[in-house]
C-alpha cells in the first residue's frame, strides 16, 4: 500500500507494507544509504535516525509509525559536512572504518539536542551504539567539541 | 552512447562515461541503461573523498598509480581496501611524498582488479632496493612469499591488492614510492626539454616545477600530456627518499576520506545499486559441512515481491583456501527485506554430516587440553627442560585457554554481481580481490581477464579471509540469473556462519625457578586445531624471555569450524598466555614484573633486545610505575613484539595497564600507557594512533567480553545480544602513547598491538581480589572482592 513520509524535509509517497522496517524503505525505496544496516535487532545503533528530534533505530520502526512524523537521516544534516557536528567529527578525525559513524553522530546530536554541554557520565549513559573499530575516544571528544560548535 | 543517462530517483548520481561501465551496459541484457549511485563526481578533489572506483582517464594516465588531470588533481589508484586502517590516505602520501604534488588536491581511487590481470608490474618495482631491514635509505623488507597469484605476491600489474597482515606499508612502501618518483622524474625531463635547460637545475614542490635562473614555472597540471609521453630513460636507476628526507611521509594527516564518512556518502559494498538489480538473502546450513535437503519455495511463491530461489553449493574449498562452509539457499527479490522474510517463512531441511552434528566447544575444549599431555609437534628444544626442572626450586605450572573469536565487522558480508556471457562484474569490499577474481571466473567459466571487481570500501575488516564465502555465493546467484544484476546480503545471523574464526586455543605453560626466582627451564605447549593461523607466534625459535632451557611444542587436531586470520592472529592468544605467565613468575619469584621482565629480556641476545628494553622502560616511566594507586585499582605491565626474535622488520610496544575492580567486580580499564617503536619512522602517525586506540578496546573486549561457543554443530552467539561488543561507557578516560625511533624497519601496525590489555586485566584482577584467571573472557567470572 502507499504512504506518505516525510525525510529531511523531502514529501515522498511510498509504496510497501506498512510493517516494513522505516531502515529498508529509507535505504531502498528512498535511496538514502547513509543510514546503515547492522544488527537488525536495534543493538547496535547503525541504522539510528530521528523522529522529530528524536533517535530512533530505524530497523526495528516500522515505517508506518514514521508517517506523519518528520524523519531526519544523516543526509539531512549536511552534505557539505557543515554541520557542527560533523566539522567536529573532521576535527577529530573520527571514523575509521566509518560504518557505524552515521548513527553514532545521530545518537550524539539527539544527546546534544537535549543535554547540550553534556557530562561523560551523560555520554557514557546515552551513547550506546557499537562501534567495533573502536573509535570511542575520539567519539567522546568530538561530542564535547560539537557541544562548544553549538553554542557558539 | 556517449553519456549514460540517470535513474531518476538519483539526482545526485552523475553521468559516467567510461569505458568499464560502457562495457558494462553493452554487456547487459537490452537496453540497460546505467545509473550508478557513485560519490558525487568531482568539482574539486576535496569535495570526493569518498569511495571511487577505478575510472578510466580522461587524460592518459603517468603511470599505472597515477593521473595528473590538467587542474592539477592528482589520481592515486589505491590497490588496497580501506577498512578503516587509512590505507587510501597512507597509500596516497607513499606515492606523493615523492610525486611533490599538492596534498590538498590528490583524489585517491580504486586501482583496477581486472588490469591488474591483463597486464604486468613494470620492471622498474620488481626489485626491492637497498639492503634489507636496517638500511633506511632502502625499501624495507617486504614479506613476499613467492610470485604466484593466490598465496603469494604476483608480478601482475598493482602486485599484491590483498589487505592483510598489517602489510599495506610494509611490503608496498618502496614501489610506491618508486611510482612517484618515476613520474616526478618524467614531469622533470618533461619541463627541461620545453624548456630546453638540464633537468637538474629544476626544482618540484606544491605540483609546480620551476627553474629559478629564468624565472619560468609551470604546474604538474600544464605538461601532464607532455610527461605522458615522456619516458624514462633508465627508471631502474630511480632512487626512493630515505626518512630524514620526508616531508609529508612521517606527518600527521588526516584521512581523507573522513569527510565522506560524516555525510553518509562513502560507498560501501552495501550501498550498491545497479538498474533492474534484485536483491538476495542467503541462508546457510548453520553446521559447517551440511547441505541442503530440501525447500520449499512454494510456500513463499507468491509473497510479495519474490521472484524465485536458488539452491547453492557448499561453495568450493578450493576457492577459499581449503575452508569448508555450508550449502545454501537464496531467495530472490525486488527488495531485501522482501527476500529476507519470505526465505525467514520458507522450510528449509538440511543434510548435516553426523561428526559435525554433535560437535560442542566444552567436548572440543577437552580434546585440546588432552592433546597437551602428548607429545605434540616440537618446534624448539634448547638444553634440556626435562633434567633443569629437577634442580628447580620451585616449579610454576599454569593452563590457559581462548576462545573461538569472529571478527564481526559491523557491515554484514554483501557483493553485488553481474554475469552475462562475456564477463562478470562484482562490486564488494574485499581484502583479497585478486582471489575473488579467480572465484568468479572458476564459478562462471568466463576468463580471469573478463571479470571486473570493482571495489568498496568495507565497513571493517579484521582479517583478510573473514569475508568467508560471501563473493562466491553472489557470484553463483548471478551465474543463475545472468543479465540481472544481484545484490546478496546477509543478515547478521547469516554473517556469523559466512565468517572464519579465530581457533579456540589452550596452553600449558611450566617453568622451573632458581632459589633468587629466575627461569632455569620454560616449557611451553599450545594446542589449536590444524587449520587455525599463527600457532607458533610468540613462542617460535626463541623464548623472548630468557630460560636457559626451553622447549616448545604445538599439538593440533581437527575441528569443523573454519578458521582464519582475525586481528592479531594467533599472536593475541600467545601473547596473552606469555605475558600473564611472566606474571605469575615474577609473582612466585616475589620480584617487580617490570624489573622481571626488563632482567629476563636483558639475558638474551635476541637481535631487537634493546628496543624491547626501551619500550618497557619508556612506558614504565610514562605511566609512573610504583606510584600509589587507591584501593581497588591496579597498573600490569607487559611486552609486545613481532618479530623481535629475528634478524629482521619488527614492530615492539610495551603498554602498562591501570585498573580498577569494584567490590561488586566491575572491572574499569581506567589508563592505558603506550610505548610504541616506529622504526625509522612511522607513514602517517595520526592513523597509528587511532589504530592503537581501537585495538586497545578490541583486545578489551576479548579479555572481558566476547566468546563463540559451539552447541550441536553450530555457533551459538550470532547477533550483538548474546556476542557483546563494548560501548563507549568502557572506553579508558586516558590514553597516552609515545613513538621511539629504531634502526629498523616496521613490521606493521593493523592488527597485533595492545594484546596485553588481556594480560593487564588478568594480572589487575589478581592483584585486587587475589584471583588468577587464566581462560577468557573474564566477564563470565565471580570478579567481586573484599
Amino acid at each position: 500500500m502507499a504512504f506518505d513520509l516525510e525525510v529531511n524535509g523531502n514529501a515522498y509517497s511510498v509504496e510497501a507494507d506498512p510493517q516494513t522496517p522505516l531502515l529498508w524503505v529509507i535505504r531502498d525505496q528512498l535511496g538514502l544509504t547513509g543510514t546503515k544496516f547492522s544488527c537488525g535487532i536495534a543493538q547496535c545503533g547503525a541504522c539510528t535516525v530521528h523522529l522529530d528530534g528524536l533517535p530512533f533505530r530505524s530497523c526495528r520502526v516500522p515505517a508506518s509509525v514514521a508517517v506523519g512524523k518528520s524523519v531526519t537521516t544523516i543526509e539531512g544534516l549536511s552534505l557539505a559536512g557543515d554541520h557542527p557536528i560533523q566539522i567536529a567529527w573532521k576535527e577529530f578525525d573520527v571514523p575509521q572504518c566509518g560504518y557505524c559513524q552515521s548513527g553514532m553522530i545521530m545518537s550524539s546530536l539527539a544527546l546534544l539536542k537535549k543535554t547540550p554541554d553534556p557530562t561523560d557520565a551523560e555520554i557514557d549513559a546515552e551513547i550506546t551504539n557499537i562501534c567495533r573499530c573502536s573509535t570511542y575516544h575520539r567519539v567522546r571528544e568530538a561530542i564535547h567539541r560539537a557541544a562548544e560548535l553549538m553554542k557558539a | 552512447m556517449s553519456k549514460l543517462k540517470l535513474d531518476k530517483n538519483q539526482k545526485d548520481n552523475v553521468a559516467i562515461d567510461r569505458r568499464e561501465f560502457l562495457a558494462i551496459a553493452g554487456a547487459a541484457t537490452g537496453a540497460l541503461v546505467l545509473g550508478f549511485w557513485v560519490p558525487q563526481k568531482r568539482a574539486n578533489a576535496a569535495e570526493n573523498s569518498g569511495a571511487t572506483w577505478y575510472e578510466e582517464p580522461e587524460v592518459p594516465e603517468l603511470n599505472a598509480w597515477v593521473v595528473i588531470e590538467p587542474d592539477d588533481t592528482v589520481i592515486v589508484r589505491i590497490a588496497q581496501t580501506e577498512l578503516g586502517q587509512g590505507v587510501w590516505t597512507s597509500n596516497a602520501m607513499m606515492v606523493c611524498e615523492e610525486l611533490q604534488c599538492d596534498w590538498s588536491k590528490v583524489r585517491p581511487q580504486y586501482a583496477s582488479v581486472n588490469r591488474d590481470v591483463r597486464e604486468s608490474a613494470p620492471e622498474w618495482t620488481l626489485n626491492v632496493m637497498g639492503d634489507g631491514a636496517f638500511d633506511p635509505i632502502g625499501g624495507g623488507e617486504p614479506l613476499f612469499r613467492g610470485r604466484e597469484p593466490v598465496r603469494g605476491i604476483p608480478d601482475s600489474l598493482y602486485r599484491r591488492m590483498r589487505t592483510n597482515e598489517a602489510s599495506s606499508v610494509r611490503d608496498g612502501r618502496y614501489y610506491l614510492q618508486l611510482a612517484g618518483a618515476e613520474i616526478r622524474e618524467r614531469l622533470l625531463l618533461a619541463a627541461a626539454a620545453l624548456w630546453s635547460v638540464p633537468t637538474a637545475e629544476l626544482t618540484a614542490k606544491d605540483s609546480v616545477i620551476k627553474h629559478e635562473e629564468s624565472g619560468r614555472s609551470t604546474t604538474f597540471g600544464k605538461i601532464t600530456h607532455l610527461a605522458a609521453e615522456t619516458p624514462h630513460p633508465n627508471p631502474e636507476t630511480i632512487g626512493i627518499k630515505p626518512p630524514n628526507e620526508w616531508t609529508l611521509m612521517g606527518t600527521e594527516q588526516k584521512n581523507i576520506d573522513v569527510p565522506a564518512k560524516v555525510t553518509g556518502q562513502v560507498v560501501y559494498g552495501i550501498d550498491v545499486r545497479l538498474p533492474g538489480m534484485k536483491w538476495a538473502a542467503l541462508r546457510a546450513c548453520p553446521v559447517y559441512g551440511g547441505d541442503v535437503k530440501s525447500y520449499d519455495f512454494d510456500t513463499i511463491r507468491d509473497l510479495p515481491g519474490v521472484n524465485s530461489a536458488v539452491q547453492l553449493p557448499i561453495p568450493d574449498p578450493s576457492l577459499l583456501r581449503g575452508r569448508q562452509f555450508s550449502g545454501a539457499v537464496a531467495v530472490i527479490a525486488d527488495h531485501w527485506y522482501q527476500a529476507k522474510t519470505a526465505l525467514d517463512e520458507m522450510p528449509v531441511e538440511w543434510d548435516i554430516p553426523s561428526e559435525n552434528a554433535t560437535a560442542n566447544t566444552a567436548d572440543m575444549h577437552r580434546k585440546l587440553v588432552s592433546l597437551l599431555n602428548e607429545s605434540g609437534s616440537i618446534q624448539v628444544d634448547e638444553g634440556d627442560v626435562e633434567t633443569a626442572i629437577l634442580g628447580a626450586s620451585q616449579t610454576v605450572e599454569a593452563e590457559y585457554s581462548t576462545p573461538y573469536l569472529p571478527r564481526a565487522r559491523m557491515e554484514p558480508g554483501n557483493a553485488t554481481v553481474l554475469v552475462t556471457d562475456e564477463r562478470v562484474d562484482v562490486w564488494i569490499g574485499d581484502q583479497s580481490p585478486q582471489e575473488t577474481r579467480r572465484s568468479a571466473s572458476v564459478i562462471t567459466g568466463i576468463p580471469e581477464e573478463g571479470v571486473y571487481i570493482h571495489l568498496c570500501h568495507l565497513g571493517g575488516g579484521f582479517g583478510r579471509n573473514g569475508n568467508g564465502p560471501q563473493a562466491e555465493q553472489a557470484i553463483m546467484i548471478a551465474n543463475a540469473n545472468r543479465g540481472t544484476p544481484i545484490h546478496l546480503l546477509w543478515t547478521r545471523e547469516e554473517d556469523f556462519v559466512g565468517t572464519t574464526y579465530r581457533a579456540m586455543g589452550v596452553a600449558r605453560l611450566r617453568a622451573g625457578l632458581d632459589a633468587d626466582g629466575w627461569p632455569v627451564s620454560l616449557e611451553v605447549r599450545t594446542g589449536m586445531q590444524d587449520d587455525g593461523f599463527g600457532p607458533t607466534s610468540s613462542f617460535a625459535t626463541a623464548s623472548r624471555y630468557y630460560a636457559p632451557n626451553y622447549r616448545f611444542s604445538n599439538h593440533t587436531t581437527n575441528f569443523h569450524i573454519p578458521c582464519g586470520t582475525r586481528r592479531g592472529v594467533g599472536q593475541a592468544a600467545h601473547e596473552f598466555y606469555r605475558e600473564t605467565f611472566i606474571d605469575e613468575l615474577a609473582r612466585a619469584a616475589g620480584k617487580d614484573p617490570y624489573l622481571y621482565r626488563r632482567e629476563l629480556i636483558t639475558r638474551t641476545n635476541l637481535p631487537h633486545r634493546d628496543d624491547m628494553i626501551r619500550a618497557l622502560d619508556l612506558v614504565a616511566e610514562m605511566s609512573g610505575w610504583g606510584t600509589p594507586l587507591p584501593a581497588g585499582t591496579a597498573r600490569a605491565i607487559a611486552l609486545e613484539e613481532k618479530g623481535a626474535e629475528a634478524s629482521g622488520t619488527a614492530t615492539i610496544s610495551a603498554m602498562v595497564h591501570t585498573v580498577s575492580v569494584s567490590q561488586e567486580g566491575l572491572v574499569r580499564l581506567e589508563r592505558v600507557d603506550v610505548a610504541l617503536d616506529q622504526g625509522f619512522s612511522l607513514i602517517n602517525p595520526l592513523s597509528v594512533k587511532k589504530q592503537i586506540e581501537g585495538q586497545i578496546i578490541w583486545f578489551y573486549n576479548d579479555a572481558m567480553h566476547q566468546a563463540n561457543t559451539v552447541l550441536e554443530g553450530r555457533i551459538v552467539e550470532n547477533n550483538f545480544d548474546r556476542f557483546s561488543i563494548s560501548q563507549i561507557k568502557e572506553d579508558p578516560p586516558e590514553i597516552n602513547i609515545q613513538f621511539f625511533k629504531t634502526g629498523h624497519w616496521m613490521r606493521g601496525m593493523g592488527h597485533d598491538r595492545a594484546t596485553s590489555v588481556q594480560s593487564g586485566i588478568s594480572d589487575a584482577i589478581f592483584q585486587i581480589t587475589g584471583k588468577r584467571f587464566r581462560d577468557l573472557p573474564f566477564s563470565k567470572h565471580d570478579l567481586s572482592w573484599g
